[in-house]
C-alpha cells in the first residue's frame, strides 16, 4: 500500500516533465485550434467574429481546402510509389557482391544528410528558367522544352511533379538506408532454398525478396506519406504554391502557412484548416494500421 | 547490429552458387548502371558544388563543367549568410532538444515500464495520442504561446516545445518492457531503488535503442523548417534551415546568384559528417521509426 | 477490431458527404452567414485604355504637363530647381476626409531624447535585401557613429510581406520599434492602432515637411493623419535594351509611352527579328498583377476602389472589374497571345523579368520594373550576367500606360514609428527616421539604387546631383513622380485588405494569359475583393 503510494509519487514526478510540455504544446494548441476554428480573426487571433462550427462545414466546402486536399494527395501519389521502388531498386542494385560497391552505398544513402531547405534550393537552382542549369543544357530543351519554357516548376501542368522530383530525390538516401537494412536481415537460407529449387533471379526477387521486405517496404510507405501530407519547406522554396492561379502545389500545410495563401493572415481560418489537416492525418493513420496489419508478412 | 550479422552471415555462404562474383561483361554491366545511377544521384550535389566554385557570371557558360575557379562564392556564403552563426544556433538547440529528449522519454517510459499507479492505461492512451497530433495543427497557437511568453528569437522558444516526446516514450518502454524481470528482481535484491535500477541496469542495457533515438531526434531538431521560420524576427537567431531561406530570398545581386547555393553545401557538410560518424546508429534511427505509424 | 474498421469509414464518409453536399465557394467566405455583397456593376467612365487615340503618332504623344522624354532630362542643377521652390504645395487631400484629431492618437515625446541617460536602442525591421540592405546598413552605420544618444539595430526579415506578416502576429512586445512597410499596408497597419503617427512627431518637433513630395506625404496618410514617414520611394518605369531597338529600327532614345506605341514597338522587335520578344511582363502580386494595375488606373485618371479609392470614406466595392480594367486586361492578354509579349509568371524571384531580357537564346526587349532595381540591374550588367547587354544599352523610360500620362503612385515603402515603446524609444525612432529622410541621406541613397528621393531638396545635394547629371536614367522615375498632378485618382488606393486584393487582382491575370475571359476573370475577382472588404469592414467596426 505505501509502496503503491511511493509510486505513484515517483510516476508523478517522472512523467511531470513530459506531460507539462505535451500538455502545453500539443494538447492545449490542439484544444484550443479546434475552438479557435470556430472563428475569423486577424494574424493575431484578436477581432474575432464567431460563426460556430458551422465554420469548419464551410471550410470543408470551400473549394480552396478541397482543391489543397486534392494537391496533398497528388502530391502523394506522386512522391510515395516512385519514393519506396527506388529505394528499393537502389537497394537491390548495391546488395550485390561487388568490388567497390561501399561507395556506391555511401553515394545512394548521401542524401540523408540534405534538409528540405538544402534539398530544395538545390533544385530550385537546376529547374529555374532563366538561370537554372536544367534550362541551360540545349538539348534537354529540345527533349522537354517546358523546362525552359516556362520552366517545370512555372507551368500549372508540371509544377507539381518538379516539387515531386525534389523530394523524391531528398527522401532517396532515407528509403534506400532503411531498405537496404531489410534486405541485410532477410535469412540468406530462404535465398539459397529457392535456388536450390532452380528459381531464377527475378523470381528469387518477386517470392522471396518483395515478400520478406514487405513489413520494411510499408515502413517506408507510411513514412513518405505522412512526409507528403506535411509537406511544406519544398513548396515554400520551390513554388509558393503556384502557379497561380490554378494553385497546382498549394498543399493543406501551405493553405495554412503558405506565405502567398489567402488563409495565412487569418487565425481563425488558419486553425480551422489546421484541424482538418489533423482529422485527414487521422484517419490516414487509422487506414494504414488497418493496412499494416493485413497486409504486411511478418518475417520471422 | 543486424547489419553486420547479416553482413557476416552472406560472406560465409559465398561458396554457393547463389552469391558468385559477376564476371566479364555481365560485371562491366553492372558496374556501368551503378555508375549510372551513382551520378544521377549526384548530379543535383555535383551541379551545386560546381556552380559554387565559379564566380556567378560565369556559372551558365558550361554549367556542368568546373571553370574560372574561386573560393568567394563560398566566402560570400558564410559571411553575409551569417552561416557559422546560424550553424551555431541549429546546433545548441538539436543539442538541447536531444538531449532533453532523452532525458524525458528515458524518465517516463520508466515510469509507464516499472511503476505501479492509478490510470496508468489512461495516461498511456494520452500520451500515444499526442502522437496523433501533427505539428502543423498546433503550430498556429504555439506561436501565440511562444510569444506571450516572451520566446520569440529565443533558444527557449526553438527548443521548449520539443523537449519531450511521446514517440521516445513509447520507443523507450517498449525496450524497458524486454528487461527481463528477474533482472528488476535481483536488483531490488541488492537494494537498488527506481533511480538505481534505472541508471545502472537499465539504460546500459538498451544504449543502443538510445543511441538511435538521438540521432532520430537530432535529425528532426535539425530539419525543422516552419517552426523557426514562424518565430524567427531576428536575424541572429535564425537556424541554418530559415537562414538559407533568408539567403535565398536576398539573393546578394543577380549576378552573384550562386551564393545561396554555395550556402546549400555548407549547410550540408556538417550534417553528412555527423551522420558519417554516426552511421551504425543512422539504420536503427531512421528504422526506429518503424514504430511510429 | 470493427471499431478501427468502421472509424476511418465513418468519417471518410461525412467528409465526403459535408464535402459533396454543397459549397465550391471561396473559403474566404466559410462562416459569413450573410451572402457576401454582390459586386455591383461598377459605372467606370469608357476613358479606357483601349480608348486612347489610336492614330495619335509615336513622336508627338505628350502628356499633360510633360515636356521631356527620357534620356534628354536636363541636368539636375536646371531640372530640380522648380522642386525646390515650386515644389507643389497644395495637397489633394479628399475633401470628404473626416480628420482624426491628433491628440487622440499616441503621443510623440520628441523631447524625451534630450533627457534619456545612456544609449537609447532601438530595432528597425525592414525588408531591403542584396544590395539595397547594404545601403541601408552603410546609411545605419553612419547614424549609429554620428551619435551617442541612439543605436539602431537593423532586421532583415527578407522582404516586405514577412514583415508586415511577423508584425501582424506578434504580441506589442515582440515588435521592433520602428517598422518598414510598403504603401499597400497603410490602412492595414494603420488599424492596428499600433502606431505613433509620424504626424503627431511632426508636430511636435516642429518639423519642416515642405521639402518633401506632397504625393509621398499623401500615399502615406489616412484619415487626415500622415502615419508614416517616406522613405524610400520608387514608382515604375520602362526598362529596355537599347541595342535591340535599334536593331528593329526604332528609336533608342524614344521609348514608348502609350499603351499603343508598347504593343507597336514589341511587335516590331518580334517581326524584324532583333529579339524573341518585346515587352516581358509577370503576374506578382507586387509589381505586374497588382501594384502596375494600380498605376495603370491612376494614368487613365481612374478610380479602382469607390468613395475615391478609399480615402473618403472606407471602400466598399472594387471598380477594376468595370471598362477601364476590361480594356487593360485585354490588351495585356493580346499582347502575350500574339507573342510580342512574354509572361514570366509570378515573378518568384521578383528577378525573372529581368533575367528574361538577359537570357541569352529567348531575351526579351524591355519589362517594367521598380526604378528601386535600377542599381541592381546595372550592377549585374556590369557583373557581366547578360553577355550581350552593355551598361550603355540599358535604356530606362517612363512606365507607358493610357494617355502617355506621366501620371504615377508613390510605391516603395514608409517608416512606422511603434507606440507603447517608451517615451525614449519613441524619440530616438524618429531621431532615426529624420536622419533616414534628410537631403544627405537621401540623396545617397537614392543615387545607390534607383529609389526617388523623397525630398526636392535632396537633388541639389551630393552625390545624388552628380548621379542626376551624368546618368539621366536615375532620374526617370522622379520626374514622372515630380509631373504628377494634383488629381484624386493620383494618390493611390487605401484598402484594409490591400494586399489581399492584390493578390485577387495579380490570379486574375494569371487567368487571362492562361486563356481565360478577362470580363469573367475581372468579375470573379471584384466578388471576392468587395467580399474581403466587407469582411475588413465587419471585423474593425466599420
Amino acid at each position: 500500500m505505501k509502496r503503491r503510494r511511493r509510486d505513484a509519487v515517483l510516476a508523478l514526478v517522472m512523467l511531470g516533465p513530459s506531460a507539462v510540455i505535451l500538455v502545453a504544446f500539443v494538447l492545449y494548441p490542439l484544444a484550443r485550434a479546434v475552438w479557435l476554428g470556430r472563428q475569423r480573426c486577424d494574424a493575431r487571433a484578436q477581432n474575432c467574429r464567431t460563426n460556430g462550427f458551422r465554420q469548419y462545414v464551410d471550410v470543408v466546402q470551400s473549394r480552396e481546402f478541397q482543391h489543397s486536399l486534392w494537391v496533398t494527395v497528388k502530391f502523394a501519389l506522386l512522391t510515395v510509389p516512385v519514393g519506396v521502388a527506388l529505394g528499393l531498386g537502389l537497394a537491390v542494385l548495391a546488395d550485390r557482391h561487388l568490388r567497390g560497391v561501399g561507395f556506391f552505398r555511401t553515394v545512394f544513402s548521401s542524401t540523408v544528410a540534405t534538409s528540405v531547405a538544402v534539398a530544395s534550393l538545390m533544385w530550385l537552382f537546376l529547374l529555374q528558367p532563366s538561370r537554372g542549369v536544367l534550362a541551360n543544357i540545349g538539348w534537354l530543351n529540345q527533349l522537354a522544352p517546358v523546362i525552359k519554357r516556362p520552366g517545370l516548376l512555372n507551368d500549372a501542368g508540371t509544377a507539381l511533379s518538379g516539387v515531386a522530383l525534389s523530394s523524391v530525390w531528398a527522401n532517396l538516401g532515407f528509403t534506400f538506408i532503411v531498405v537496404t537494412a531489410g534486405l541485410q536481415s532477410i535469412p540468406r537460407e530462404l535465398h539459397e532454398s529457392a535456388y536450390v529449387d532452380g528459381a531464377g533471379p527475378w523470381r528469387r526477387f518477386t517470392n522471396v525478396t518483395v515478400p520478406m521486405l514487405s513489413p520494411t517496404l510499408v515502413f517506408v510507405g507510411v513514412v513518405l506519406t505522412s512526409r507528403a501530407f506535411q509537406a511544406y519547406g519544398e513548396i515554400d522554396l520551390l513554388t509558393k504554391g503556384g502557379p497561380v492561379p490554378q494553385d497546382s502545389t498549394s498543399t493543406l500545410t501551405y493553405l495554412i502557412y503558405g506565405s502567398t495563401s489567402i488563409a495565412r493572415s487569418d487565425a481563425g481560418l488558419q486553425s480551422t484548416v489546421a484541424v482538418l489537416l489533423f482529422v485527414v492525418l487521422l484517419v490516414l493513420s487509422v487506414v494504414q494500421l488497418r493496412g499494416l496489419e493485413r497486409r504486411v508478412h511478418y518475417g520471422n | 547490429m543486424a547489419t553486420s550479422t547479416a553482413r557476416r552471415t552472406s560472406r560465409a555462404h559465398t561458396s554457393i552458387g547463389i552469391d558468385h562474383v559477376p564476371r566479364g561483361w555481365r560485371m562491366v554491366g553492372r558496374y556501368v548502371v551503378l555508375g549510372v545511377v551513382a551520378f544521377l544521384v549526384l548530379f543535383p550535389v555535383y551541379t551545386t558544388v560546381i556552380a559554387a566554385l565559379k564566380p556567378g557570371s560565369k556559372v551558365l557558360d558550361h554549367p556542368l563543367l568546373p571553370g574560372s575557379f574561386t573560393l568567394q562564392v563560398f566566402r560570400d556564403a558564410w559571411t553575409e549568410g551569417r552561416l557559422g552563426r546560424y550553424l551555431w544556433n541549429s546546433t545548441v538547440v538539436a543539442v538541447v532538444v536531444t538531449t532533453c529528449q532523452l532525458v524525458t522519454s528515458l524518465i517516463s517510459a520508466y515510469a509507464f515500464a516499472f511503476l505501479r499507479f492509478p490510470l496508468k492505461t489512461f495516461f498511456f492512451g494520452l500520451f500515444l495520442a499526442t502522437l496523433l497530433v501533427p505539428i502543423e495543427t498546433t503550430l498556429v497557437i504555439n506561436r501565440r504561446t511562444v510569444d506571450s511568453l516572451g520566446w520569440l528569437n529565443s533558444y527557449q522558444g526553438l527548443a521548449v516545445p520539443f523537449l519531450a516526446t511521446a514517440f521516445g516514450t513509447f520507443l523507450m518502454r517498449q525496450v524497458f518492457l524486454q528487461i527481463p524481470k528477474e533482472l528488476r528482481e535481483a536488483g531490488q535484491m541488492d537494494g537498488l531503488g527506481h533511480w538505481g535500477f534505472l541508471t545502472e541496469v537499465a539504460i546500459p542495457l538498451v544504449r543502443p535503442t538510445l543511441g538511435a533515438l538521438a540521432l532520430f531526434s537530432f535529425l528532426s531538431s535539425w530539419n525543422q523548417y516552419l517552426w523557426p521560420n514562424l518565430i524567427t524576427t531576428e536575424e541572429n537567431m535564425n537556424t541554418v534551415q530559415t537562414g538559407l531561406r533568408l539567403l535565398n530570398a536576398s539573393v546578394p545581386d543577380i549576378e552573384r546568384f550562386n551564393v545561396p547555393i554555395a550556402g546549400t553545401v555548407i549547410a550540408a557538410l556538417p550534417i553528412a559528417i555527423v551522420l558519417m560518424v554516426f552511421q551504425r546508429q543512422l539504420v536503427r534511427g531512421l528504422t526506429a521509426g518503424a514504430v511510429k505509424g | 477490431m470493427w471499431r478501427s474498421r468502421l472509424l476511418p469509414v465513418l468519417v471518410v464518409g461525412s467528409f465526403l458527404v459535408v464535402a459533396c453536399s454543397g459549397g465550391g465557394d471561396s473559403i474566404q467566405n466559410a462562416g459569413n452567414t450573410t451572402v457576401a455583397p454582390a459586386s455591383k456593376p461598377t459605372t467606370a467612365t469608357t476613358a479606357g485604355v483601349g480608348d486612347t487615340d489610336t492614330d495619335t503618332a509615336h513622336a508627338d504623344t505628350l502628356a499633360p504637363g510633360e515636356t521631356l522624354a527620357p534620356g534628354e532630362t536636363l541636368a539636375p542643377g536646371e531640372t530640380s530647381a522648380p522642386a525646390a521652390t515650386d515644389a507643389p504645395t497644395t495637397t489633394v487631400a479628399p475633401s470628404t476626409t473626416v480628420a482624426t484629431p491628433l491628440d487622440e492618437l499616441p503621443k510623440c515625446p520628441t523631447d524625451a531624447l534630450a533627457s534619456a541617460s545612456g544609449t537609447v536602442d532601438i530595432t528597425f525591421w525592414h525588408g531591403m535585401t542584396a544590395d539595397l540592405e547594404k545601403q541601408l546598413q552603410a546609411l545605419t552605420d553612419e547614424y549609429n557613429a554620428s551619435q551617442t544618444k541612439v543605436h539602431v539595430t537593423l532586421q532583415n526579415q527578407g522582404g516586405y510581406e514577412q514583415v508586415i506578416d511577423k508584425y501582424l502576429q506578434s504580441g506589442q512586445d515582440s515588435r521592433p520599434d520602428l517598422a518598414q512597410a510598403p504603401e499597400y499596408a497603410v490602412q492595414e497597419f494603420r488599424d492596428t492602432n499600433s502606431f505613433v503617427p509620424v504626424a503627431a512627431c511632426v508636430k511636435a518637433d516642429n518639423y519642416d515637411t515642405s521639402p518633401i513630395l506632397p504625393a509621398a506625404v499623401n500615399a502615406y496618410s489616412s484619415g487626415g493623419v500622415q502615419w508614416s514617414m517616406p522613405w524610400n520611394v520608387s514608382n515604375p518605369v520602362l526598362y529596355y535594351n537599347k541595342k535591340i531597338f535599334a536593331q528593329a529600327g526604332l528609336d533608342p532614345e524614344k521609348p514608348p509611352r502609350t499603351l499603343e506605341e508598347l504593343q507597336a514597338d514589341s511587335e516590331q522587335i518580334v517581326s524584324s527579328g532583333a529579339a524573341k520578344y518585346g515587352l516581358v511582363v509577370d503576374t506578382d502580386f507586387d509589381s505586374g498583377g497588382g501594384w502596375y494595375i494600380e498605376q495603370w488606373f491612376a494614368k487613365a485618371e481612374e478610380f479602382i476602389a469607390d468613395n475615391d479609392n478609399g480615402r473618403s470614406a472606407p471602400a466598399t466595392h472594387m471598380l477594376f472589374a468595370g471598362q477601364t480594367g476590361v480594356d487593360l486586361y485585354t490588351y495585356l492578354q493580346n499582347l502575350v497571345a500574339s507573342g510580342a509579349g512574354y509572361n514570366v509568371g509570378a515573378n518568384a524571384s521578383g528577378q525573372d523579368a529581368f533575367l528574361k531580357l538577359a537570357d541569352v537564346s529567348e531575351p526579351g526587349a524591355m519589362t517594367i520594373g521598380t526604378s528601386a532595381a535600377l542599381g541592381t540591374v546595372l550592377a549585374a550588367i556590369k557583373g557581366g550576367i547578360a553577355p550581350k547587354i552593355a551598361v550603355e544599352d540599358l535604356g530606362v523610360g517612363p512606365m507607358p500606360g493610357p494617355n502617355g500620362s506621366a501620371t504615377v503612385l508613390v510605391g516603395g515603402a514608409s517608416l512606422w514609428i511603434v507606440a507603447d515603446k517608451g517615451d525614449e524609444k519613441t524619440a530616438a525612432a524618429w531621431d532615426y527616421v529624420k536622419f533616414l529622410s534628410n537631403a544627405q541621406s537621401q540623396s545617397t541613397w537614392a543615387a545607390a539604387t534607383g529609389y526617388v528621393p523623397i525630398r526636392s531638396d535632396a537633388l541639389s545635394t551630393e552625390p545624388l546631383a552628380s548621379k542626376y547629371a551624368s546618368d539621366s536614367r536615375y532620374q526617370v522615375a522622379y520626374d514622372s513622380l515630380f509631373q504628377t498632378p494634383d488629381e484624386l485618382t493620383a494618390i493611390g488606393a487605401l484598402l484594409g485588405p490591400q494586399r489581399e486584393i492584390r493578390v485577387l487582382t495579380a490570379r486574375a491575370l494569371a487567368t487571362v494569359f492562361g486563356g481565360g475571359d478577362v470580363a469573367t476573370a475581372l468579375q470573379e475577382a471584384a466578388t471576392q475583393a468587395d467580399a474581403l472588404l466587407a469582411d475588413y469592414a465587419a471585423r474593425h467596426g466599420g
